[in-house]
């Protein structure tokens, strides 16, 4: 839990866990990771997930965690508490590559991009904004209350609302 | 890796210090000044909770691989908050302190810096463990310790729910520039530091 500016407080998603509420979230620190987020705006609520890895090889214990999982499973949660497809729309971040030249294995930020635009598609969830790839990390709060909106900062000092 | 025992703990948290004492100690030669040393911490820490144990302040961060007698698959990660990193350039290249960017030579000083620490640190824990253990080159980013730590355990080979964190804190009062020492090793090189260390205190039971 992070308190913010504005004093509320602020739930912290960390690797691999997502939530759905109609409270602030954020998650801080997005490496190669994505944080994304899937907002109805019928409800004003939404879900954020902080994903780790592009595929779930199978794995069921963490959904939150692959970007082939947790999409899939937040549009389900959504749908259960009664959210429409036409209502909901998907913002993304992250998916940096921050050691460029370290070794191929570092890439894996561009690959969870890829992954999560595959699966949004799959899902017929349309992206609304982004702001991957790139090679700073980024920290994002979204407020499901101020109609989905999301405040990035991003490392090299630049801040940005979507 | 569920869980380490309190004996593990110990063995790895000496090793630690032995390591960090290593690094403190041309840190010290390195400013001219005192350099503290906390206590090490080691943490076997879920990746869902990283954020509760590293943070999101900018620092000038350099990573190492850890390559030699165990392998590849272990990191060392130098970090500094960003005004202490610029006290210490400004320091050791002798300039001004206060240019608003961070220069090439301000990255160099601190590449040369996290160098000179890490090579003892690791010099430090291999003599312990009677082994060889040497730093690939190292890596320089100012951005987020959990942006940087993330991005390193996701490209980890295998798929990891857990990590162990050993840190050790340095620090000079009279340059009022602090550091962490990271310690990231892999579930594999983990596993051999621990029969390593097992062997070692096994004999004197």
């Amino acid at each position: 839990m992070i308190r913010t500016l504005t004093g509320r407080n602020t739930d912290v998603i960390g690797i691999g866990e997502y939530r759905i509420s109609s409270t602030p979230m954020a998650t801080i620190g997005l490496g190669s990771c994505i944080g994304l987020i899937i907002h109805d705006r019928d409800h004003g609520y939404g879900g954020l997930a902080h994903i780790m890895l592009p595929a779930s090889n199978g794995r069921k214990d963490r959904p939150g965690k692959y970007a082939d999982t947790a999409i899939g499973t937040l549009a389900e949660d959504l749908r259960v508490q009664g959210s429409s497809k036409n209502a909901l729309a998907a913002k993304l971040v992250g998916g940096a590559s921050m050691f460029p030249g370290f070794n191929g294995s570092l890439n894996i930020g561009e690959r969870n991009i890829e992954t999560v635009r595959a699966a949004l598609a799959a899902e017929r969830i349309r992206i609304a904004a982004e702001d991957v790839g790139g090679n700073v990390g980024r920290s994002v709060i979204y407020d499901p209350g101020e109609m989905g909106k999301i405040s990035i900062r991003r490392a090299d000092g630049t801040c940005t609302d979507m | 890796m569920e869980q380490l025992t309190d004996a593990q703990c110990d063995a790895l948290r000496e090793m630690g210090n032995i390591g960090a004492a290593h690094a403190a100690t041309v840190l010290s030669q390195m400013m001219n000044s005192n350099v503290e040393m906390s206590v090490p911490e080691i943490h076997l820490v879920d990746v869902s909770d990283l954020h509760s144990y590293i943070g999101d302040e900018v620092s000038a961060i350099v990573v190492f691989q850890i390559t030699g007698d165990l392998g590849n698959g272990g990191f060392v990660v130098f970090q500094m908050p960003e005004p202490t990193a610029r006290r210490m350039t400004a320091f050791v290249t002798g300039m001004q302190e206060g240019s608003p960017a961070f220069t090439d030579m301000d990255k160099s000083a601190i590449l040369e810096i996290g160098n000179i620490m890490v090579s003892a640190f690791l010099d430090g824990t291999a003599g312990l463990l009677n082994i060889l253990m040497l730093p690939s080159p190292p890596v320089f980013v100012m951005d987020m310790p959990h942006a940087a730590i993330e991005t390193i355990i996701s490209a980890q080979a295998l798929d990891i729910d857990s990590v162990v964190i050993f840190r050790t804190e340095l620090r000079s009062a009279e340059h009022e520039i602090h550091g962490n020492l990271l310690l990231l090793p892999n579930p594999l090189m983990l596993r051999d530091i621990l029969n390593l260390l097992e062997k070692l205190i096994a004999p004197h039971v």
